[in-house]
Parts: C-alpha cells; sequence; structure tokens
C-alpha cells in the first residue's frame, strides 16, 4: 500500500462535463423528430410536455439530489403561469424577460413554502407541501388567472378576455415548440451544472445525511434554500412556457393532485437523470392524449400511473431513466471495453 | 491539543457525559469504554453536534464550544462516523473534494490535496468510481482520505475499523500512524478492536458511564485493573 511513501502525483479530475453537451444533442434531435413527425395535436402535447419537463427537473434536483419531497411543485408552475399572464397583459415587457420573471417569483415562494424543509423531512415535509398546494388550489379557484382585465387579478368579463402573445420569433405551433425546447434545454443544462459543481456535492452530502453534511462544512440553509428557489425557479418557467402555449389557463387545472401526480411520475421517469424529466412530462401530457387517440377516457391514465409507480418502486427505483442509463452503459461496455458505468 | 473542563451533556436525567475533565495531549489518543460510556457523544460534542448543558473545550487556545459545526470544519476538525458516510453517487474523487468545497481551497491547489489523500487512502487507482461501487474496506478508507484534507487539526475517527479483516485492520493501523506525521493532526480514535488501539494510540481515555475512569499511556492503561474489570471484563 502506501503508507510511508506519498507519492505526489495528481489524479486528474473525474470528466463531470460530459453530460452538459449530450443534452443539447439529445434535445435536438429529439425536436427534430417531433416536429418533423408530430400533427398539431401532438406539437401542442409536446409542448405542454416540455413546460412541465421542467418542473419534474426541479423535482429531480430536490428528491434526487437532496432527497427532499416536495408535493407543491405543479402549484409553482401555476404561480409562474399566473405571472406571467399578468405581466403579458399588464406591461409591454418582451417575452422573454416575463418568463424570467415568473422564474424568479416562482423561485421566491418556493423559498418560503420550501422554509419547512429547514425543519423538517420525510413524510411531514411532504404533508407540509401538499397542503400548500391544497391552499393554491382553493386561492386559483376562487380568483382566476389574468386575461387581459383591469387591477391587480386582471380578470375580465367574458367577452374581454384576451390571449397570451407569444414570442414574435415563435408565433406558429411548431415554432413555439422549438422554442421552449431551447428553454427547457437551457433549464436541464443549469441543474446539470449545478449537479456536477460544487452545490452538487454539497446536495448529495446533505442527501446522505443532515450531520454528514456538516462534518465537512456544508450550510443546510443556505444549501437547502438554493435548492427550493432553483426547483421554484424551473417551475415558473414551466409555468410561463405553459401560458405562452395555451394563451390562457384555467384555474381548475392546478389542482393539488396534479402535483401528486407529477411528483409520482418523476419518481417513475427517474429523478436522477436528466432525460428523466423529459419522460416525466411526456407521461403525464401524453399518456392522457395517447389514450384519447384510442378513445379511451384519459382519466385511465390515473390508474396507469398508479401502476407505474408501484412497478417503479418494486423493480426500478432509479425510473425509466435510469433503465435506459444501465442499457447505455451495458452497451458501450460491449463496444469499447472498459467505459462501463462511470462517475459523472 | 484537546482541554476538556467540567463538560457535562444531560439528556433528560441520563447524563451521556458527566463533568468529564481531560487533557488529551498525545498525537494519537485512543477513546475507549463499555457500550453506552460516552464515546460517541464526545464526539459528537467535539464536532458542534451536541451542544453540552456546562463545560468547556479548548483545543489549541480556541473554546471550540462557541464555534458552529461549520466553523469547526474552518478550524481543521474532521470527523468519520461509526456507519460510514460514503455518498454512493459522487466519485471517490469527488466524495474528498466535497470538504475542500468548504474550506476555500480550489483549483490546483485542491486537485493536489484530493491526489495525496487519496494516494496516502491507497484509492488513487479508484479515484473514478462511484462511492456505491466500493466495499467496506474502500469505503472506509475513503472516510480517512475525506478527513485528511484542508489543513486537518483534529481527526475524530468512529469505529474506522468496524467490519475489516486482520489483513485489511493492519493496513489501517499503518495508515492511522501515519497520519500525524504525513498530514500533522491530533487523531483520537473510538475502536473496539484493543489491539488497534494499544498499536496505535500513545495515550488512552477511558470513559465508564459517562464519566471519566482513567487517561495515560495506553500500556498502562490496558493493564489498569479498574479499566480491566470495567472494560475489559477481566477480574
Amino acid at each position: 500500500m502506501s503508507r510511508a511513501i506519498i507519492r505526489e502525483d495528481v489524479i486528474p479530475m473525474p470528466n463531470r462535463y460530459r453530460t452538459l453537451l449530450e443534452i443539447p444533442v439529445a434535445m435536438a434531435l429529439v425536436m427534430l423528430v417531433v416536429v418533423s413527425t408530430a400533427n398539431a395535436y401532438w406539437i401542442s402535447t409536446f409542448t405542454s410536455a416540455l413546460a412541465l419537463a421542467l418542473a419534474a427537473r426541479g423535482i429531480g434536483v430536490l428528491y434526487g439530489l437532496l432527497g427532499l419531497v416536495s408535493l407543491c411543485q405543479f402549484a409553482l408552475i401555476g404561480i409562474g403561469g399566473w405571472m406571467m399572464l399578468r405581466l403579458s397583459h399588464g406591461t409591454g415587457l418582451p417575452f422573454e424577460i416575463n418568463v424570467l420573471i415568473a422564474g424568479v417569483t416562482a423561485a421566491g415562494v418556493g423559498v418560503v413554502w420550501g422554509a419547512p424543509a429547514l425543519r423538517l423531512k420525510g413524510l411531514y415535509l411532504a404533508l407540509v407541501t401538499l397542503m400548500l398546494a391544497g391552499a393554491y388550489q382553493v386561492v386559483i379557484s376562487a380568483t382566476g388567472f389574468p386575461d387581459g382585465g383591469a387591477g391587480f387579478l386582471g380578470r375580465a368579463d367574458a367577452t374581454q378576455r384576451l390571449m397570451l402573445e407569444r414570442p414574435v420569433i415563435a408565433t406558429s405551433n411548431s415554432s413555439y415548440l422549438v422554442y421552449c425546447a431551447i428553454w427547457a434545454t437551457g433549464g436541464f443544462m443549469l441543474a446539470e451544472w449545478l449537479r456536477v459543481t460544487k452545490m452538487g456535492r454539497s446536495w448529495a452530502m446533505i442527501r446522505k445525511d443532515d450531520n454528514t453534511a456538516r462534518s465537512v462544512g456544508v450550510n443546510l440553509l443556505t444549501y437547502k434554500i438554493i435548492a427550493f428557489a432553483f426547483a421554484g425557479f424551473l417551475a415558473g418557467v414551466g409555468g410561463a412556457l405553459l401560458a405562452g402555449g395555451v394563451g390562457q389557463l384555467d384555474g381548475r387545472a392546478f389542482a393539488a393532485s396534479e402535483s401528486l401526480f407529477l411528483f409520482a411520475l418523476s419518481v417513475v421517469a427517474g429523478v436522477y437523470h436528466w432525460y428523466g424529466a423529459l419522460i416525466a412530462g411526456l407521461l403525464l401530457r401524453a399518456v392522457p392524449s395517447l389514450l384519447t387517440d384510442f378513445e379511451i377516457n384519459g382519466y385511465v391514465a390515473i390508474i396507469f400511473y398508479g401502476s407505474a409507480l408501484m412497478h417503479a418502486l418494486i423493480t426500478a427505483p432509479r425510473g425509466i431513466a435510469g433503465q435506459i442509463s444501465n442499457l447505455i452503459g451495458k452497451i458501450r461496455t460491449i463496444a469499447i471495453p472498459g467505459t462501463g458505468r462511470q462517475a459523472l | 491539543m484537546i482541554h476538556i473542563e467540567n463538560l457535562t451533556v444531560q439528556f433528560g436525567a441520563v447524563k451521556p457525559l458527566d463533568n468529564l475533565n481531560v487533557t488529551l495531549d498525545a498525537r494519537i489518543c485512543g477513546l475507549i469504554g463499555p457500550n453506552g460510556a460516552g464515546k460517541t457523544t464526545l464526539l459528537n460534542v467535539l464536532s458542534g453536534f451536541i451542544t453540552p448543558v456546562s463545560g468547556r473545550i479548548d483545543v489549541d487556545g480556541t473554546d471550540l464550544l462557541s464555534l458552529s459545526p461549520i466553523q469547526r470544519v474552518g478550524l481543521g476538525l474532521r470527523r468519520s462516523f461509526q456507519t460510514e458516510q460514503v455518498v454512493e453517487d459522487l466519485s471517490v474523487y469527488d466524495n474528498v473534494l466535497s470538504l475542500l468545497d468548504h474550506v476555500g481551497v480550489r483549483g490546483e491547489e485542491a486537485a493536489g490535496q484530493v491526489s495525496r489523500a487519496l494516494h496516502f487512502a491507497g484509492l488513487a487507482g479508484i479515484a473514478s468510481q462511484l462511492g456505491g461501487e466500493l466495499n467496506l474496506y474502500q469505503r472506509r478508507m475513503l472516510e480517512i482520505a475525506r478527513a485528511l484534507v484542508g489543513g486537518p487539526r483534529i481527526v475524530l475517527f468512529d469505529e474506522p475499523g468496524a467490519g475489516m479483516t486482520e489483513n485489511e485492520g493492519q493496513t489501517l493501523r499503518e495508515t492511522l500512524l501515519a497520519i500525524p506525521d504525513e498530514f500533522g493532526p491530533q487523531v483520537l480514535l473510538i475502536d473496539h478492536d484493543v489491539d488497534l488501539i494499544s498499536a496505535t494510540c500513545e495515550k488512552t481515555l477511558v470513559l465508564d458511564f459517562g464519566q471519566y475512569l482513567t487517561y495515560g499511556p495506553t500500556a498502562s492503561v490496558l493493564a489498569d485493573d479498574i479499566v480491566r474489570k470495567a472494560y475489559l471484563g477481566m477480574e
């Protein structure tokens, strides 16, 4: 062994940034296939799926990296959507600025809602955040989303309702899908970059154990707050893009149960890989659409979600993305011996 | 040097540490005692995870109890845990680097320190492997490597040899013995393996039901009748 002699050879740092390059390439390929093959209905479905995928990535950060269960992320999508609609109807700010402000607003709310996580974990945190999602459901059902009216709430009467205008570079459905894909790619890359840097290492330490994290100098308060803010930001951006895709939002679509579905499907899809979020978004939006295509009631999707969650928890805790990752690892090992599963 | 004065920890009616007074002045100090003696509690107090009801701990002139756990890491306090705490999804390299992230060591200096610690612990060849792929011995050695970066001044090891084979235990002994010379810190070692304690520790503190039993050169402590009766179960 190496007891008395210490060799000063510097070990090369593991290549952590490979995934950062994989994300835009994979997203570009997916978009190329979708835009060239999908009809208007499926283009719209994929647009919504991308918006939800951003929120799912936030769940990936909170649950996959820190081990924190937050069941209010769909409500944060709603907050981002509300802010986007309010700003777009009430100000002349560019679409992109509004998206960012919507993200920052949801981040702020995410921090406030995540505050219990500084004391709570596991089931208790899950319950508290679910209740917050329930509170949002009550409020948004009563107030609705802004639709061009005056005042703080921006509510108009039925004859005057305005649709949100899309950015000038993405007015068609296909171009708006690509536009959303660019935002989603940016969000995924940002999350991945955080994962492989000091932030991600600190989050991993917190997931292991609070005292383990403290023993290497991690400030639990700071790093948990940053995680909730980032997850909220992604959800808010997702909500803003969702609003842009549909033109209006319906308060009834933001029930607390949607946050549960989003979390469950994020687990099914895989919270430990960036493309797990993409799969989660697709599961949440594409499965009901697929059932509709086959003239089956879309609510049957709930049975599918429950079965998939049970299957994931029992046989594939790293989700669909984990299974894909393992498959890629095996193919790599066969194709290029010595390059199996590597630390990222 | 760790100077402990009138240290008492109390949970309800239970006192895991009861008016402890001792100065730990050896480069490698053993800490032994039967289960429930307060060994791990003492490590948790030193780490800042438990706040004592009274007492003072002085480390080279610094009042340790006035510092937060994070400030103690900055001071150079390092530790391992009874149950190993390697992060499975981080590489061996990043498990060690995670400490340097928080003590202001970056870039080439960080790479150098991580490399030095991994070479020392015999893990240089598996630096890019995930923590989850390591066996128990490698995990224990990784925890040691993590404790040796960022200018450690006091390193607390809580049963680092638990679960190791005889050969692995021998390597662990050599590793522990080399730490003060190679990295400079004072080592405080808890272990139930009396052979490991006697082979590595210059002095040993014995606790019994939270109270000071004795402290002195390890050989004489282990030969002490009271220690043999209280800890080793010998009449």
